[in-house]
C-alpha cells in the first residue's frame, strides 16, 4: 500500500551506512555502547525520511503539471522525475563536500 | 551502567521504529494527498455535493499522485543505493 522510500520492498537502506556514515565513520561504530548505535541509527532514519519528503515534495512542485487530464504519468513527468532525484542526491553530494571542507578549515 | 541489549533486541527495536515511521508517513502522505487534491480539484462551490468534472479529476489526482510518490521512491532508493556503495568505497 505505501510504496515510501523503500521502493515496495526493493531496497531499505542500512542504517550503518548512508549520509551520515561520515559523521558514524569517525566514532568506531564497534566500540560504540548498544543505546548511543540505536540513537544514531535512529537519528540516521530520521534524515533519510526527511530527505525523502522533502524531495517528493520538490520533485512533485516542480514535475507535475496539474491539469490531470489523465491519471497515467505522462513520458515527460517520468523522465523530470528520474532526473529530479538524480539531481537532487547531486546536490546532497555537493552539499556535503563544500560543508566538510569548510569545517575543516576551520579546525 | 548500560544493560549490554544483544544485537537482535537492537534489530527489533530498530525495526518497530522503522514500522512507526512507515505508518506516519503514510498518514502525512494521505492527508496530504487529500488537502492537494481537494486545491486542485475543487473550485465550485454553488452546491455542497462533488461534481462529475470534480469527481473525476480527484480520482485521477490521487492516482497519479500516488504514481508519482511510487516512482519517486524506487528512484531514490537507487540512488541512496549509489549514495552507500559510493561511501563504503571511499572507506567512510
Amino acid at each position: 500500500m505505501f510504496g515510501g522510500m523503500f521502493g515496495g520492498g526493493a531496497q531499505k537502506p542500512a542504517p550503518s551506512a548512508g549520509p551520515m556514515s561520515s559523521m558514524a565513520g569517525a566514532m568506531n561504530q564497534n566500540q560504540m555502547d548498544p543505546n548511543a548505535q540505536l540513537a544514531a541509527a535512529e537519528q540516521e532514519m530520521e534524515m533519510v525520511t526527511d530527505m525523502f519528503a522533502r524531495l517528493g515534495e520538490l520533485c512533485n512542485k516542480k514535475c507535475l503539471i496539474q491539469r490531470y487530464s489523465d491519471e497515467e504519468l505522462t513520458k515527460a513527468e517520468s523522465v523530470c522525475i528520474d532526473r529530479c532525484v538524480t539531481k537532487y542526491f547531486h546536490v546532497n553530494r555537493e552539499v556535503s563536500d563544500k560543508l566538510a571542507k569548510m569545517s575543516q578549515a576551520n579546525q | 551502567m548500560y544493560n549490554n541489549y544483544g544485537a537482535s533486541y537492537q534489530e527489533q527495536r530498530l525495526q518497530q521504529m522503522m514500522e512507526q515511521k512507515q505508518l506516519r508517513d503514510f498518514m502525512r502522505m494521505y492527508t496530504n494527498l487529500v488537502a492537494r487534491c481537494f486545491d486542485d480539484c475543487v473550485t465550485d462551490f454553488t452546491s455542497n455535493k462533488l461534481g462529475d468534472k470534480e469527481l473525476t479529476c480527484v480520482s485521477r489526482c490521487s492516482i497519479k499522485n500516488m504514481k508519482m510518490n511510487e516512482r519517486v521512491g524506487q528512484r531514490f532508493a537507487e540512488e541512496n543505493a549509489k549514495l552507500m556503495e559510493e561511501q563504503a568505497r571511499l572507506g567512510r
